[in-house]
């Protein structure tokens, strides 16, 4: 089936040239009838195009918001298809594009995101949060050397409101993120820059201090902690974190002190509690510490030889060597070396020979070292030794 | 007595000008209102009313889809199952009993009214294909806007035409022109709607009709552009061949579009007389059953194969499906278009075919990237080859299917690919199905409109197919008539070339040289003699239709080199040529 066939009309039309004359007169009528008739039309399909594209907005917002609200209460999937319904009603809307590529990644549905997120991307390439779920995106991955480059764009781009939060929130993430990939260094460096920009907020210096102690940088962990209680000197997670800091650089008195302060603000704090009772027992058994008297000095290396005896028994393959890495072979062992000052080693032999204590702890530490490595880690008083043998390292 | 003069000048001043014909505006304007320059600024009124059809239509097409599915992406059961069939139901009520002439794509009823209908299109259609074609598309029928678009613009301008009461080989150009104008608009692609007007519609390239086209085609691009906005009907993600080797993988593309082309034109083929040959009864519910069906399909999980699905061609170039899922879509949708096409659902084939071919080359790309993860091409480069691969093997419009990918996709880096893979699959759907899907259509309406394709393929005859050597001597311009005389004689047939200087050719008979002499002419050169009587020649690689316009003329005309008027490379008459064309039609 075509078309019907033509009627008159088109015969009438087809038939004859139409006469010269007629037709050029005609015509400039004709064209001027047209263009009203265009006019016409022009205005009445604009008014259509109005009602049109109101009606397309006002739906896209309908499921946009639809979307957020799904969005915030982590139902990604159907906040992803809000989105997209969204998106049927303004293509090219650039928030509408964003979410969605946060909800597919909320979602997992990582790949997809990807195709939004680089689209945003090329349309505004300094855009913060774009980058920023880029980075997140590389990073669920695993790509790392993608995700550090749009991580380091994020800090450096474009943000709306508050740029220095923005950029101080992105740098905090990168950190997390080179933390989770334990790049301990990368991150110590990134935590130094944050370091540097943060405001009098106790809370901030507090989380940087916590960054901190996580890549193992106890100095600036413990300078930000300082920080934080210079404000606030009661919050018992800042007073614990600056008592594990101090702790960790050998500082036990100050350790015990921190810790004091956060196991009394919060006595169900049991890690605060267990280092600072370590913290007590490396300040009590340390027998080079000053301000002790003779025989106190005394009693203490007497007990902490008994004690390194003790660990000795429980963990007899570590008896058996000499204490060094050279091979036990022609050498007395631990065990042997132990027996052998135990005639000595009383109050009379300590007065009698004053070089005694200096020897009996040096081999107290030996054991205390060799038992960690063939026994595992000490606790109690093995630890506070083990701990004090680390102390007067190289003393 | 000087001021007399004067006023006597004067007034044979007045006297003269008061003889001279009074200039009317319409005079005036005359040569700006010449038939050729009249029909360019009214093919630019076409295109602009085109284009404002074409943007109501959009907006029916959608309004349909809200009010019909739903605003959501993921409407109900309930009104995916009754959206299209109750659509349908509309639809075969109006098609049967109010406009019968919107029933099918659009292409061939446009190509009829130039073959057949001296450029009529009733206005009616144009309405009909408006409404039905909008409930269709928007109630979720497997079916695209463009050709009803190209429709839709081909009537207007056919109902301008008869306004404006052009002449008949005017009228008959007039849809063409139209019909570029919708199908730019509906694609907003402005090159590849007059490529395949050109190509698909017309079937050749002429400097009058191509004006009108390109005008017509890029106002109504406009006035879509003013409404819609300028951006293309999918987001183009980056297109890069990083390695020549990766056109292996792309020719792989062109073997499975070819095939998938050939499923699909095969399936419409048969099913469709079939489904016309039922009782007639049963055309009241084909389109409800066929949107029964497709809706079932969208509730079985795969909701993306109703309506156009430009939004799910966005979604596979950006790699949003895996490429299992995108090879059942282009499975799904194949069997969705059929049951809309072959229902008689008004509708178009573009948009379904772009959809096919998109799923399946990101398909194909992402089983080949699975295979061979070190191919560059991404999800995207292949659906964009693979939306070509479909339109050059399903729609045969090989030239317009290349220049479509690089519109769309404004790079051209992406041109090798295409051209392979479209190649590939024009070649295999031509192997396997010789008749195009439009004349495979036509013949099944029961006319016979002229296949491009065939016209494309036919050979000419030119000619050198039909010329003979020259036997008998030449007469040169320089020498007396007196000494050509014995040549004359010497010849076997009665009429001679006469070789003039510096150039041009003659004949004469033999009977006439003695007349001539007999007048006393015969110290006479040739050239003084016949100068004035030039007669036309040919070259060979002249078509035999042009020498048809002059061997009636004359009893022999020369056939001489391009490089050298004066060598003559044979002799052609009128028998030369009727015996040719009979060997032909004989072949």
């Amino acid at each position: 089936m075509v078309t019907e066939r033509s009627p008159g009309g088109t015969l009438a039309a087809s038939e004859n040239e139409p006469d010269r004359g007629r037709y050029a007169g005609r015509k400039p009528a004709s064209l001027a009838l047209l263009l009203v008739l265009a006019v016409v039309f022009f205005i009445a399909v604009s008014g259509l195009s109005r009602l049109y594209h109101a009606q397309q907005e006002a739906l896209g917002n309908r499921w946009f918001a639809r979307g957020v609200a799904d969005l915030k209460a982590q139902r990604f999937d159907r906040a992803v298809s809000e989105f997209r319904t969204a998106l049927l009603y303004s293509r090219d809307n650039y928030s509408y594009q964003l979410n969605l590529a946060q909800a597919l990644i909320g979602a997992k549905r990582t790949n997809e995101a990807d195709a939004y997120l680089i689209n945003l991307w090329e349309r505004e390439p300094e855009n913060g949060l774009v980058n920023l779920e880029l980075a997140r995106s590389a990073a669920q991955k695993g790509q790392t050397d993608q995700a550090l480059r749009y991580y380091h764009n994020a800090i450096y781009a474009t943000w709306p409101g508050d740029q220095e939060v923005e950029r101080r929130d992105a740098r905090l993430e990168l950190i997390e993120f080179l933390l989770s990939i334990n790049a301990k260094t990368q991150a110590e460096s990134e935590l130094i820059a944050l370091a540097a920009n943060l405001d009098d907020d106790p809370a901030q210096h507090a989380h940087a201090g916590d960054l901190f102690l996580r890549a193992q940088d106890y100095e600036h962990a413990l300078a930000e902690y300082r920080l934080s209680l210079k404000s606030e000197s009661h919050t018992p997670a800042v007073l614990a974190g600056a008592g594990w800091a101090a702790f960790e650089l050998g500082r036990y008195p100050l350790a015990e002190r921190y810790l004091q302060a956060a196991v009394s603000a919060d006595p169900s704090d049991a890690l605060s509690a267990a280092r600072l009772k370590t913290a007590e027992l490396v300040l009590q058994m340390d027998p080079f510490r000053r301000q002790i008297t003779v025989a106190e000095r005394h009693q203490i290396v007497i007990e902490a030889f008994t004690t390194a005896g003790q660990r000795l028994r429980e963990c007899p393959a570590a008896g058996n060597s000499n204490g060094t890495v050279l091979p036990a072979s022609g050498q007395q062992s631990l065990g042997e070396k132990w027996e052998t000052m135990k005639q000595q080693l009383n109050g009379q032999g300590l007065r009698r020979n004053p070089d005694l204590v200096e020897a009996a702890m040096e081999l107290v530490f030996s054991i205390e070292r060799q038992t960690s490595i063939v026994c595992g880690a000490p606790t109690g008083t093995d630890m506070a030794l083990l701990l004090i043998a680390k102390l007067h390292e190289g003393n | 007595m000087e001021s007399g003069l004067n006023s006597q000048t004067d007034v044979l001043r007045a006297e003269a000008v008061a003889s001279l014909p009074a200039r009317s505006p319409g005079s005036l304007l005359r040569p700006i209102f010449r038939e050729e320059t009249f029909f360019l600024i009214l093919s630019v009124f076409i295109g602009v009313l085109s284009g404002l059809a074409v943007v109501c239509f959009r907006f029916a097409i959608d309004w349909c889809r809200i009010y019909l599915v739903g605003s959501g992406a993921t409407p109900s059961t309930m009104r995916l199952l009754l959206a299209p069939s109750l659509a349908g139901l509309v639809i075969a009520v109006l098609v049967i009993h109010v406009f019968p002439g919107a029933r099918g794509s659009g292409v061939n009823q446009t190509k009829a009214a130039l073959y057949i209908y001296n450029g009529y299109i009733p206005l009616r259609t144009a309405i009909g294909k408006f409404i039905t074609a909008a409930l269709a598309i928007g109630s979720g029928h497997s079916l695209g806007p463009e050709d009803p678009s190209l429709q839709i613009g081909a009537s207007l301008a056919s109902a301008l035409g008869r306004w404006m009461r052009l002449s008949r080989d005017r009228m008959r150009l007039i849809a063409p022109v139209g019909a570029a104008a919708g199908l730019a608009a509906a694609f907003n692609a402005p090159i590849s709607a007059v490529l395949f007007v050109i190509e698909e519609v017309i079937g050749r390239w002429t400097a009058g009709i191509l004006g009108s086209v390109v005008l017509s085609a890029v106002s109504s691009v406009v006035v879509m552009r003013w409404f819609m906005g300028s951006e293309s009907l999918f987001r183009i993600p980056a297109v890069h061949l990083e390695r020549p080797s990766e056109l292996i993988a792309y020719s792989i593309l062109g073997v499975a579009g070819g095939l998938a082309s050939v499923a699909f034109s095969s399936g419409i083929e048969k099913i469709r007389p079939r489904c016309k040959a039922l009782p007639r009864w049963t055309q009241y519910f084909q389109p409800a059953l066929a949107g029964l069906l497709i809706g079932l399909i969208a509730v079985l999980g795969a909701p993306q194969v109703m309506g156009a699905g430009y939004e799910y061609i966005d979604e596979a170039m950006h790699g949003q499906f895996t490429w299992q899922m995108l090879a059942v879509l282009a499975g799904l949708k194949i069997i969705a278009t059929l049951l809309s096409f072959v229902s008689g659902t008004p509708g178009g084939m573009f948009a379904p075919t772009l959809f096919i071919g998109a799923m399946l080359g990101a398909a194909v790309g992402g089983a080949e990237h699975a295979a061979l993860p070190h191919l560059s091409g991404s999800p995207g480069t292949y659906a964009l080859v693979g939306m070509g691969v479909l339109f050059a093997g399903f729609l045969r419009a090989p030239m317009t299917s290349v220049f479509m990918v690089l519109e769309v996709s404004g790079n051209y880096s992406i041109i090798l690919p295409v051209i392979v893979a479209n190649t590939l699959a024009y070649v295999i759907s031509r192997g396997l199905q010789p008749a195009a899907i439009f004349d495979v259509l036509t013949r099944q309406d029961g006319l016979d409109l002229p296949s491009m394709e065939e016209q494309r393929e036919e050979g000419i005859l030119r000619v050198e197919d039909a010329m003979r050597p020259m036997v008998d001597p030449v007469l040169e311009g320089d020498d007396a008539l007196a000494s050509v005389l014995s040549q004359a004689d010497k010849s076997s047939t009665d009429n001679l070339l006469v070789r003039l200087s510096p150039t041009g050719w003659s004949s004469v008979s033999k009977e006439e040289l003695r007349r001539m002499a007999a007048e006393g002419k015969g110290e006479l050169s040739l050239n003084s003699l016949f100068t004035t009587r030039q007669i036309a020649y040919l070259h060979p690689d002249h078509s035999l239709d042009t020498a048809l316009r002059y061997v009636d003329r004359w009893p022999l005309v020369p056939v001489v080199s391009r490089a050298d008027f004066r060598k003559l490379e044979g002799v052609i008459s009128q028998q030369d040529v009727l015996r040719r064309y009979r060997d032909f039609g004989e072949g």
